[in-house]
């Protein structure tokens, strides 16, 4: 019965976007590739939802700036298990461009559990798209 | 005692419980879809809203530590139960009756105010910005929208009630009797100013894209449901979908009760074609072509245009008599 209820529950995972200082390019493709007709991701049954108690799937783009950090932490904490974290990007990785700034205190691995990686930047929607999907599958797993 | 039993049944399986919410989430599905299907996007399967629903059940609740916690769960039962009750009050011509007491259709108007005023609670419980925000959004909606569903009602009870040598009916069995025997109402051109004038409540009242004022997602990030997270969202959810039944249970048995033959699934498709038709027409179609308006715009807009459209149906009855 679990596992029945699992395999239909991962079919309906909603995203939720956390911007952690990103430049916006980022978020610019997040949007496309949900909002464009060519790359819909709502045939996954995702769907974007305004507040992180609805979400299941975190997006963050950004290298997690001084000034953000403890809004994001409280943020990923107001999101209900069981949920998986996508970074977005090469600046959650390792910073990007802004490695060396003294603003940034990531890479948001050291404060969050990021499960899937999607370097870029910005990275292409199929990756974005293919990253969602690898995060489904460990979602999956969490249920 | 049987009669007992059957209120029970109506209520727990056949119009209402059961058999309303898988038809209420299979429409919001078939919405969902050609909605995708009229941007021109794959779209979800139309079994979405079920999958959606086992999901949410799965997912811890997070309760807001200042939330008001009796009120906050008690808001989203509310809606539901108010609404599982609504259900059974809307009759669908050859399948089931309704209820035969004089006053049926006060009743369920009473109650459809009821989704409306679990938001509110639920928004003003939560004890989030937004929530407030969406709490206020909400009363002033539900003020715009109440007054042109009031006038058409009293319209078509005025009517029927006239017609019938009474002054005003509010039965709605009565009035889909009346429709039975006289040709329905949707054929009757004083009549159609109000039947207008109920499609443009429609999208109101379901709080979809050109009057999702109160639950804006981009702009105060669903207002009231915010802080719900898994089963009470799930309950919201069922209680939208039990709404859409309502209103649009509402609008056949006011305009188009009309059965086809005498069998009772062939009807029961018959009720859910309808329900189909008048779904794309009034929520569909309009929440892909339009954009959201402003508050204040929204309430000019239902004060003129629906209002002044019932009350010329309303005008044209007396003039008939």
């Amino acid at each position: 019965m679990k596992k029945l209820l699992q395999k239909i529950a991962k079919k309906s995972p909603w995203l939720y976007r956390i911007n952690a200082g990103s430049c916006n390019g980022c978020d610019v493709e997040l949007a496309t590739t949900a909002c464009i007709p060519r790359y819909d991701v709502e045939r996954l049954g995702c769907k974007y939802c305004g507040s992180p108690k609805h979400a299941d799937i975190v997006l963050i783009t950004g290298p997690l700036t001084a000034r953000v950090k403890e809004k994001v932490l409280r943020l990923y904490d107001e999101i209900p298990d069981p949920k998986v974290t996508v970074a977005i990007g090469v600046c959650p990785i390792s910073g990007g461009v802004f490695r060396d700034s003294y603003a940034i205190t990531g890479p948001i691995d050291n404060f969050i559990p990021v499960d899937v990686n999607v370097p870029g930047c910005p990275p292409r929607p199929q990756a974005i798209i293919d990253g969602i999907v690898e995060a489904i599958k460990i979602w999956e797993t969490r249920l | 005692m049987t009669d007992f039993v059957q209120l029970i049944l109506n209520l727990l399986i056949f119009p209402g419980g059961l058999f309303a919410v898988a038809l209420g989430l299979f429409l919001m599905g078939i919405d969902r879809k050609i909605a995708a299907r009229l941007q021109r996007r794959v779209g979800p399967p139309v079994y979405q809203p079920f999958i959606d629903l086992v999901k949410l059940t799965r997912k811890e609740m997070v309760v807001p530590g200042t939330a008001h916690l009796q009120a906050f769960w008690f808001a989203p039962l509310l809606g539901f139960a108010g609404m599982m009750a609504a259900v059974t009050l809307i009759p669908i011509a050859g399948v089931y009756q309704g209820f035969k007491y004089s006053g049926d259709l006060l009743v369920l108007l009473y109650l459809l105010a009821l989704p409306a005023i679990a938001l509110m609670i639920g928004g003003s419980a939560s004890s989030s910005p937004f929530g407030a925000v969406g709490f206020s959004r909400e009363m002033v909606m539900m003020m715009s929208y109440e007054l042109p569903l009031l006038v058409v009602l009293v319209t078509i009870a005025l009517k029927v009630g006239l017609a019938t040598g009474g002054i005003a009916t509010f039965s709605l069995s009565e009035i889909v009797q009346f429709q039975l025997e006289n040709g329905a109402l949707l054929f009757d051109y004083t009549m159609l100013p109000a039947l207008l004038a109920f499609l443009v409540f429609i999208p109101g009242n379901m709080g979809v894209v050109p009057f999702d004022i109160p639950e804006a997602e981009t702009e105060i990030v669903e207002g009231p449901i915010l802080e719900y997270s898994g089963t009470g969202l799930a309950l919201f959810k069922l209680m939208t979908s039990l709404k859409m039944i309502v209103v649009l249970g509402l609008a056949i048995a006011l305009f188009f009760p009309t059965p086809l033959g005498k069998n009772f699934l062939v009807n029961l498709l018959w009720f859910f074609l309808k329900c189909l038709v008048l779904m794309v027409i009034a929520i569909t179609v309009v929440r892909t072509s339009t954009g959201r308006v402003r508050m204040d715009q929204a309430f000019k807009f239902y004060l003129r245009y629906p209002t002044v459209l019932a009350l010329i149906s309303l005008v044209l009855t007396l003039l008939q008599r």
